[in-house]
């Protein structure tokens, strides 16, 4: 199946967020990418996640509330820039 | 009983094939399929020559695989070296070179660590879990020739390989319970990790009492909260598998997201909990758990570290039909000491750990080692048949951690010093005062580090504290602290450190807190102080040179 490119939107969130984590220096590893599993618990310890958490917050004006704290949110970059657009819009 | 690890399998292969050991990702693995994998291993590891207690390393991510890999293991009379899936290769390197493991168990995704430990030990013969191609790193040109020089004689096999050689039948091999089980590490990010040796007794004799204590039955859904590299998993999945229950395994995205994890639980219906008592704090602050329904919980046991009382407080009210146990041990003892905490109330004042279980004896004693009266407090020593036979390789640790002493007829016992300190309460309860490494002295005065801490937790701004001693540039130590603020809360360091002067003496009130949005935890998720301590001595360092 051939996937879908990312709608302009939503790519700059990703491009936004990408370059989040590496400002603030948040990530186990050199490069993240838009699939790799935010949470396996080896692109971000469990601090980071939280920090990411507010961080977003902070960089596109939302709250993440504590139930949408959750791995269906937070699972790769393209599932949370989705979140995140979701969030803006409402 | 069954003396023997892998006879648990057995058994509730044997009794009901079709019952599920393993719940991992919404799926399930059934004993009957978890006997023919672990035997399908250990059939390959007996073939290709291994020898009684010859330690088996294995690095691997939480899954089917773990079970499968620890029960072939044992199957196949290897001793099981359990390693923490997060570790970088410096860390597994030395852990195998310090225990002689000559295999190791691993998967695609640890394919470059395993590849950097082919490279640094040349003992090593086979990697199980990586195809050849994998191990050599043909996607890399520089570990491909760095393999061909260092170690051309390893070679890889495949998981499914593996799994094509699933058997009914176990290797016909002699497992005495007195060899050893599991060679558990124990956490550190920088060091040499302390490697701690139980044998299958040891290891046994806690199961056997945990499965009663807490009545284990089939029906049972057991989580496994922490790594599988230890000692809690000896509970999640031996006494899970002693009674034929289940273990579900929480994954550390699931384990991240409290919210996410008290969704799990009510899916999954577990009913049986056991973790240190942070994961709990965060299920209860942020698992939001009027949304949930987790009647199928009815034991909540936890250790390793205080549960501040505000947290479990709340903690009982959201899970009305669970009864909480508070146990203590270590990865050296097991679990030497229970307290199921009473319906109503809860005591004031710190949770007792209780009193020993029935296969574990306890002695406080002084600086002298001489037993204290009763409602003294002193180190705690404990004997019986849960405690480990020793640190590997390490004579000189060992003498002075396990303890002789007479026991009359001319006969000497063999006590384990836990470096804790406890106080007996006048009903033969112990309570835990503190680590006797956590004690420091600041100007002259003795500082508990937990006082402090139950100190800035009396604080409503306060969530989680953390106090810990920093070196100074004069030889002694000054007393800092961190704190997690509750949520919502933002409160300013000075007005926490002011806050503390009602509840502190001045000598105890530290000279700094940091306000930080979470802690960094060890593999068992309990609070790393090391790690905080290095930060700020760094940070100390810092401001002197500037």
């Amino acid at each position: 199946m051939q996937q879908q490119a990312p709608s302009p939107e939503l790519s700059s969130i990703e491009a936004r967020l990408l370059e989040l984590i590496q400002r603030e220096r948040m990530s186990l590893v050199d490069t993240v990418h838009r699939h790799d599993d935010l949470l396996s618990g080896e692109v971000l310890d469990s601090v980071a996640v939280l920090r990411l958490a507010t961080c977003v917050e902070e960089e596109f004006n939302i709250t993440v509330g504590p139930a949408d704290f959750v791995v269906e949110n937070f699972q790769n970059l393209e599932i949370l820039a989705q979140y995140i657009q979701r969030s803006m819009a409402s | 009983m069954s003396p023997l690890l892998h006879h648990l399998l057995e058994e509730a292969a044997q009794r009901d094939p079709s019952a599920v050991a393993i719940r991992c990702n919404g799926e399930s693995l059934t004993y009957g399929e978890l006997a023919r994998r672990a035997y399908g291993l250990a059939h390959h590891l007996v073939d290709g020559g291994l020898e009684r207690g010859e330690r088996v390393a294995v690095l691997l991510r939480k899954g089917f695989e773990v079970p499968a890999a620890f029960y072939g293991v044992f199957a196949a009379g290897g001793a099981l070296v359990p390693i923490d899936p997060r570790s970088p290769a410096e860390q597994v390197i030395r852990i195998l070179r310090a225990t002689g493991a000559r295999r190791l168990i691993t998967e695609p995704a640890k394919a470059a660590v395993a590849r950097q430990v082919v490279e640094a030990c040349p003992e090593l013969r086979e990697v199980l879990g990586l195809d050849s191609a994998a191990l050599a790193g043909e996607e890399s040109e520089k570990h491909l020739n760095a393999n061909a020089n260092a170690n051309a004689n390893v070679t890889g096999r495949p998981w499914s390989s593996i799994l094509e050689a699933a058997t009914e039948r176990r290797p016909p091999v002699e497992v005495l319970e007195l060899d050893t089980s599991y060679v558990l590490h124990t956490s550190g990010s920088t060091g040499i990790p302390k490697l701690i040796r139980h044998t299958h007794h040891s290891a046994m004799s806690f199961v056997e009492w945990a499965a009663a204590e807490y009545g284990l039955t089939p029906a049972d859904r057991l989580s496994n909260h922490s790594s599988h590299h230890t000692c809690f998993a000896t509970f999640d999945y031996y006494a899970a598998a002693r009674a034929g229950a289940a273990t579900v395994l929480l994954t550390p995205a699931v384990m991240m997201m409290p919210a996410s994890l008290s969704a799990l639980l009510e899916k999954e219906k577990v009913s049986v909990w056991y973790s240190v008592p942070t994961a709990l704090v965060q299920l209860s602050l942020r698992g939001e758990m009027q949304d949930r329904d987790l009647s199928a919980l009815r034991w909540v046991l936890f250790a390793g570290e205080t549960f501040p009382q505000k947290h479990l407080q709340r903690l009982r009210q959201q899970l009305p039909g669970a009864r909480f146990s508070h146990v203590y041990g270590s990865t050296e003892a097991n679990v030497c000491t229970y307290y199921h905490l009473p319906e109503n109330p809860v005591p004031d004042g710190p949770l007792p750990i209780g009193k020993a279980c029935p296969n574990s004896s306890t002695l406080v004693v002084d600086e002298n080692l001489q037993p204290v009266p009763p409602g003294g407090s002193g180190e705690l020593l404990v004997r019986g048949s849960t405690v480990m036979s020793g640190y590997w390789d390490e004579p000189e640790r060992n003498r002075q951690a396990l303890i002789r002493r007479p026991a009359g007829g001319g006969f000497d016992q063999v006590y384990y010093r836990t470096g804790d300190q406890v106080r007996t309460l006048e009903n033969g309860d112990l309570t835990f005062v503190a680590r006797t490494d956590f004690q420091i002295k600041v100007r002259g005065f003795r500082v508990e580090l937990g006082e402090v801490e139950t100190a800035l937790l009396a604080l409503d701004e306060v969530a989680e504290a953390c106090a810990f001693a920093v070196p100074d540039s004069e030889g002694s130590s000054s007393l800092r602290a961190a704190i997690v603020p509750s949520p919502g809360a933002d409160p300013d360091p000075r007005d926490v450190l002011r806050g503390l002067r009602e509840h502190l003496p001045i000598h105890a009130i530290p000279a700094e807190v940091a306000v930080l949005q979470a802690f960094p935890r060890t593999p068992t998720n309990k609070v790393d102080r090391k790690a905080l301590q290095a930060k700020a001595q760094t940070q100390a360092q810092a401001k002197v040179q500037a």
